[in-house]
This record gives C-alpha cells, sequence and structure tokens, in this order.
C-alpha cells in the first residue's frame, strides 16, 4: 500500500494554480508542482485546478475523477475544508494514496473536520499522509511531494538513511543539514497529524525497504504504542538500527501512585526502556540526530566488537581529552602489545607516547609515511575494536594529506574509525568537505566522536544479544 | 493458595493492597526469594510460630490496606527470644485493627538494602523497576527500568547500571551478592506482573542483603 506513495509512479497536484496567492507568491499546489519537477521526477505528473487548463505546459484536470490515468498518489493542496471534498473525488476515482497538507484540523481544534476527513478516505479506499504535513520526498526516487522550503535545495545525497518526523519544521531543517553533512538519504517523510497513517506504519514498510538501511525519527509521541514497538521489533530483526529524538524529557510525576515505586518512575524512564528492549538509539540533543544517523549509515558493517579503542593524535592535551570522553561513556583505552609498541618506535619521533593514546607529535611530519604506518599498526591490533583519529590545528596542504591518508585507512580496515577534528575548518577547506564526501565519519569535537562510537558499540551489543537470546 | 486464588480473595473482601503476608505469597510463588514468615491470629501463637522460625524474630502488624507499618508503630524487630516476643505481642495487639494478625517473620539482617518494583505504564505496559532501596530510595532515585518480561540476563544486566552497583560486589568487608538469587527477585516480579494484569503495582523494599543472601523483607501488591 505504502509502495503506491512512496514509489507513485502518477502524481496528481490538486490546488497548482498559475495564479499567486495574497502576498505575490506561488501557492502551496504550485510550490509542490515547482519542487517536483525541478527534482527530476520520472513519473506522470497531473495538476488540478477547476479554474484553469494548463499549468508549467501540463494539462491541468478539472477534477481527479477527470483524469485519464491511473493516479497513485494525489497531493491535496487546498485548504483543509476543500480537502475533505477532495479526498471524495480522490475515492471515486481510485486513487491509492494522498497528501493532505492543509492545516486547520484536530492540532487548531478542528476533530471533526479530520473526522470527515478519515471518513471519506475510508469510504473510499484511500490511505493518506497528513493532515498538517509538508509532505514526503523519496530521495532515491527523485520524487519530491513537499513544500518545506528545504526542498529549494537543488539536490539531495541519495543513500540509505530514511528520516520521520512528526515536525515538519525540524524534519525540514535537518533533512537540510544532513545533506550539507553528506549523508545520503532514501526517503522523507513528514508525517503530519498522523490521521490515517502513523509513524508505525511508515517504520514497518521501511523495515522491509530494500533502499534503507538506517531509520531516523524526530517523535513528539506515539499514538499506537503496540504498532509501534512490533515496527521497531521488524526493523531490528532487518538489522536496520533507527536512530530515535523524542522531545518531552521532563518528567510528569507520578504523584497518585501507591507505591514507592509507582512515584519514582517516570514516562522518560518508560521511553528509555521502549528503546533499549528494541535496540532503538535514543539521542538526547536534537542536534545528534542526523550526525547520528549518518554515522551509522557509514559504519553499519564495521560496528565495533568491543570497547577498547585506539586514540591517535598529534598532542598528549587532545589524546587527553579524548582518553577523558572515552572514560565517561564507557569505552577502554588498553595499553597496546609491547610487540605494537615496539613497532610504533620505528614510525613515532622518540618524544612521543606509544602505549595508547599514541602521540604521534607534530614532529611526524618530518616523515613521509609515519602517520599511516602509525594508524595501520593500531588497527591492526586484534585487541583494538575501533580507532579514533585525533587532529588539532593543520592548515592546508597538511589538511588535505590527512584527508587522504584518513579515508585511506578507514577504507582498509573492517573496524569504525572516526575522525574528531577539533582544530579551525576554515583552515582546511578542502580536507573537510572532501571527509564528508568520502563518507568517513568526522566530529568537531572528541565528546560528539566518542558519543557515536559508544551509541555503534550499544547497537551491536544488542544485536549480538539478540542472536544469544534466539540461540537459547 | 495460589496467587490467583490469594488476589479473588482480596477482590472479594474489597481489598486493594494486599497484606504484606499475601503479597510475598503471590512473589514467592514467581519465584521472589522472601522471608520466612508466619502469621499468628491470636496473641499466643506468636511466640509458637517465632519458635517455629528460629530468633532473632521480627513481628509486624498484619492487615488489609496497611501499608505504612513503621510510621504506625506496628514493628517490632530483633527479639531474642520467647519471652520478648510475647512482651511485644501483647503490647502490638491491642493496637491491631479489627481482624488483623501478627506477622512473625525472621529477621534478615544485612546492610545492604534494594527495591524491586513494578508499574503498569498506560501505553507500553509493565514496568520493571530495580534499584538502590531502603529509606534513601526515594532521594537518591538510583534506579533502572525495564519493560516486562524482563529475561534474566536482562535483570543481571540491570544490576550493573545502577550508580551504587558497586555495592553489590565484595564491599568494605560483606561479600559479593549472590546475583542469581537477585536475578531471580526481579524475573520473578515481571512474571507475576505478566501473569496476572490485575496487580496495578508491586513494591519490594527492601530486599536486604543478608550475607550475601538477598530476600525480600518487605513488599507490597496493589490491586488495580
Amino acid at each position: 500500500m505504502l509502495d503506491a506513495m512512496i514509489r507513485a509512479r502518477s502524481v496528481a497536484i490538486v490546488g497548482a494554480s498559475q495564479k499567486k496567492n495574497e502576498v505575490g507568491g506561488d501557492k502551496l499546489g504550485t510550490v509542490a508542482l515547482n519542487y517536483l519537477l525541478a527534482h527530476g521526477y520520472a513519473g506522470k505528473v497531473y495538476p488540478v485546478n477547476p479554474k484553469e487548463t494548463e499549468i508549467r505546459g501540463l494539462t491541468c484536470y478539472p477534477s481527479v475523477t477527470d483524469i485519464p490515468d491511473d493516479i497513485d498518489l494525489a497531493l491535496i493542496a487546498v485548504p483543509a475544508k476543500a480537502s475533505v471534498a477532495v479526498m471524495k473525488d480522490c475515492g471515486a476515482k481510485g486513487v491509492k494514496t494522498a497528501i493532505v497538507l492543509a492545516s486547520g484540523f484536530s492540532e487548531a481544534g478542528e476533530p471533526q473536520l479530520e473526522a470527515d476527513l478519515i471518513a471519506a478516505a475510508k469510504a473510499g479506499g484511500v490511505r493518506f499522509c497528513g493532515p498538517n504535513t509538508n509532505g514526503m520526498i523519496s530521495i532515491v526516487g527523485d520524487m519530491v511531494c513537499c513544500t518545506s522550503m528545504v526542498c529549494a535545495m537543488p539536490r539531495f545525497n541519495k543513500g540509505d538513511i530514511a528520516f520521520l518526523t512528526q515536525s515538519g519544521a525540524v524534519g525540514g531543517s535537518m533533512l537540510g543539514t544532513g545533506n550539507e553533512e553528506q549523508g545520503g538519504f532514501s526517503h522523507w517523510i513528514s508525517v503530519g497529524n498522523e490521521a490515517d497513517l502513523q509513524v508505525a506504519d511508515y517504520l514497518d514498510y521501511l523495515a522491509d525497504d530494500p533502499d534503507t538501511k538506517v531509520i531516523a525519527m524526530f517523535i513528539e509521541g506515539i499514538r499506537d504504542p503496540d504498532k509501534f514497538t512490533r515496527a521497531c521489533a521488524k526493523a531490528a530483526r532487518a538489522g536496520k538500527p533507527v536512530v530515535v529524538y523524542k522531545i518531552g524529557l521532563s518528567d510528569v510525576s507520578a504523584a497518585a501512585a501507591a507505591s514507592h515505586t509507582g512515584a519514582m518512575v517516570g514516562s522518560n524512564a518508560v521511553f528509555d526502556a521502549v528503546c533499549r528492549k528494541y535496540g532503538v538509539v535514543r539521542v538526547e540533543d536534537a542536534a545528534d540526530l542526523l550526525p547520528t544517523a549518518i554515522t551509522f549509515s557509514r559504519l553499519l558493517d564495521k560496528l565495533p566488537k568491543g570497547p577498547n579503542m585506539g586514540l591517535i593524535g598529534p598532542s598528549g592535551g587532545i589524546c587527553g581529552v579524548c582518553a577523558d570522553e572515552c572514560h565517561r561513556f564507557g569505552l577502554d583505552v588498553p595499553e597496546l602489545p609491547q610487540a605494537a609498541q615496539e613497532t610504533l618506535k620505528q614510525f613515532i619521533p622518540p618524544f612521543g607516547a606509544l602505549r595508547n593514546p599514541i602521540d604521534v607529535t607534530q614532529q611526524i611530519r618530518s616523515s613521509p609515511t609515519g602517520y599511516q604506518d602509525t594508524i595501520r599498526t593500531v588497527l591492526e591490533q586484534d585487541m583494538i575494536d575501533g580507532v579514533f583519529l585525533l587532529v588539532t590545528m593543520v592548515g592546508e596542504p597538511r589538511a588535505s594529506f590527512y584527508c587522504d591518508i584518513f579515508t585511506e585507512a578507514a577504507r582498509a580496515t573492517d573496524k569504525p574509525v572516526i575522525i574528531a577534528w577539533t582544530g579551525a575548518q576554515s583552515l582546511a577547506a578542502q580536507a573537510i568537505p572532501q571527509i564528508k564526501r568520502n563518507q568517513i565519519p568526522i566530529y568537531f569535537s572528541a565528546r560528539g566522536a566518542v558519543r557515536a562510537m559508544r551509541a555503534l558499540l550499544d547497537y551491536r551489543r544488542f544485536l549480538d544479544a539478540r542472536d544469544v537470546e534466539a540461540d537459547q | 493458595m495460589t496467587p490467583g486464588d490469594i488476589i479473588k480473595q482480596a477482590r472479594a473482601e474489597g481489598t486493594r493492597t494486599l497484606s504484606e503476608y499475601r503479597s510475598k505469597q503471590v512473589l514467592a510463588a514467581y519465584g521472589v526469594p522472601v522471608t520466612r514468615e508466619i502469621i499468628a491470629r491470636d496473641p499466643g501463637d506468636a511466640a509458637r510460630a517465632a519458635q517455629e522460625i528460629g530468633f532473632p524474630v521480627v513481628l509486624k502488624g498484619s492487615a488489609p490496606d496497611l501499608a505504612h507499618k513503621t510510621e504506625a508503630g506496628l514493628v517490632e524487630i530483633g527479639l531474642p527470644d520467647t519471652e520478648s516476643v510475647a512482651a511485644a505481642s501483647a503490647r502490638l495487639w491491642p493496637l491491631l485493627p479489627e481482624g488483623g494478625g501478627l506477622l512473625v517473620q525472621e529477621m534478615a539482617a544485612g546492610k545492604r538494602e534494594f527495591l524491586v518494583g513494578m508499574t503498569r505504564d498506560a501505553q507500553y505496559g509493565p514496568c520493571v523497576t530495580f534499584g538502590l532501596g531502603g529509606i534513601f530510595a526515594e532521594a537518591l532515585n538510583d534506579t533502572v527500568l525495564r519493560l516486562a518480561p524482563v529475561s534474566e540476563r536482562e535483570a543481571l544486566a540491570m544490576m550493573d547500571e545502577i550508580r551504587a552497583k558497586a555495592l553489590l560486589g565484595p564491599v568494605r568487608g560483606l561479600p559479593a551478592v549472590d546475583r542469581p538469587a537477585l536475578a531471580r527477585a526481579i524475573t520473578g516480579v515481571s512474571a507475576a506482573a505478566l501473569a496476572h494484569p490485575e496487580i496495578t503495582e508491586i513494591d519490594i523494599n527492601p530486599v536486604i542483603i543478608a550475607d550475601d543472601r538477598p530476600i525480600a523483607v518487605d513488599a507490597l501488591v496493589v490491586l488495580a
């Protein structure tokens, strides 16, 4: 059913118009049409407007029922009250799915109007997204059915991250910044009021979706917990990490509870327990949502087997910072075997540190291959489960040299490598964007890098424990 | 009586909060290690019961819907012999509500106290809590929570997540806690909650660690 929406071969846009709105801008339907065409949708497009005959060179039909073709998806871009009538037309036409953009339903104190919309859709057999949404985008399908300003970006990066959001505005912002981080996306869905299709329905679909490997969600509340947990379990079985940011951290105290336990349990702790049970990765900072999902996408086949980290940096200071963060987040920084230290001694100046963290010193610059040899040697140690590459002040062209050797090392290993670049980004103006394009995880603080590694480890442990329980 | 019978009887009596004695009978049926105890129905019974259990013992007032026994002055601890039990029994008996009895209980002595509990979330169902117990439980709120069912492996993992986890190991001359036994308290609460949807809350506080042995010293089962 959701195939018809997410892989629609034909789209009707109801409410597209050549006329401008009151402030001289494009009407919502026209905005959607323009974005759809701009992003190179390959399916058929049918504008619908009873007052016009042609828009953007496309034939405009008075009603959905007049379109001489099967319609997979109707984008309904008319005001709330009119949306109900259009939904009835969609049902009469046999349209499979719809997106209702308008606000002014239950979220605005008009539950009856929303009930009417649901009834019209049900009677006509139409499944729909919204209302009160800014639409959906299939990035891999070049199908932009969305009015978010983020669609003004000339193109989205294709990839395997699907993004579900209960806030169109926040979701749009994150899609934009995620693209700037060179994250790659499969689909983006602003779920709106979830009058029909809910977060759990999309999640269930994405768990099976061959284009999706990681699912990011911006959540305000879950409507159907059973359906939600079933979908989370399905994603876990498929080995697809679900990364969630949920608003509502503050607990409403259960003051009425009769027992001590009752008084101590809050809804936030319960959602944490839900996440843990289903392997859902919960981030505490909204700004971490997309970066975490992107890191999972980049390292999904290189999850750390254990907590033992190798730290490689050019200064004792940054090595100490990262070691402290490892301690804070429960990662270990074990001393390397003596043989490895003997090997490293050949590459690292005598005043460096060899035990781990490994301080290669600024003097490593005088050796053409010392840095590469050091990184390779650390990654080759059986005891090491992952590596942090720490960078302080470095400018071009040295920064681009780092980009090259870090990329090569990260690609050559089956262990996770994360860069913490803590120096001025403007001095590495070529290197940093290139690292992102190379799909090597990069953070701009040791804490960010370590927290991401910890999330990868937690997910790996979840998968391992799940396999153990399945064997029993 | 089976746990189902106990719950049925409490409902028939119009009781929401099971007495400590009944609460423990329910929980013990699901593997929670509880104190040895006998309910005395008249003042003379208490001394006989104490001899059967072995000294020292604790005497507690017991009645349905009697949740705060210590505050009501209905607890006598560390009674070393028949005479002290008889004297305590004589003091407590007049304070009991109509139809009440005296719970004669083994004295589980230990410095370490934990809690195990269960609440039912309106959205996600039974949630099992483990944490630091005793009188500081609420002030420190050092607890972790899981959705039921909680497996033994999960129960063991919960113990490593509280801030006070060092208390579980050998600490200050005390032996390491018998973790599998403590896990049985957690999985038992989980199982009881799943078997009886009519239980809305469970509170075992404290679970005292006597030497290395966890034992539920007080317990409360609340019905819908």
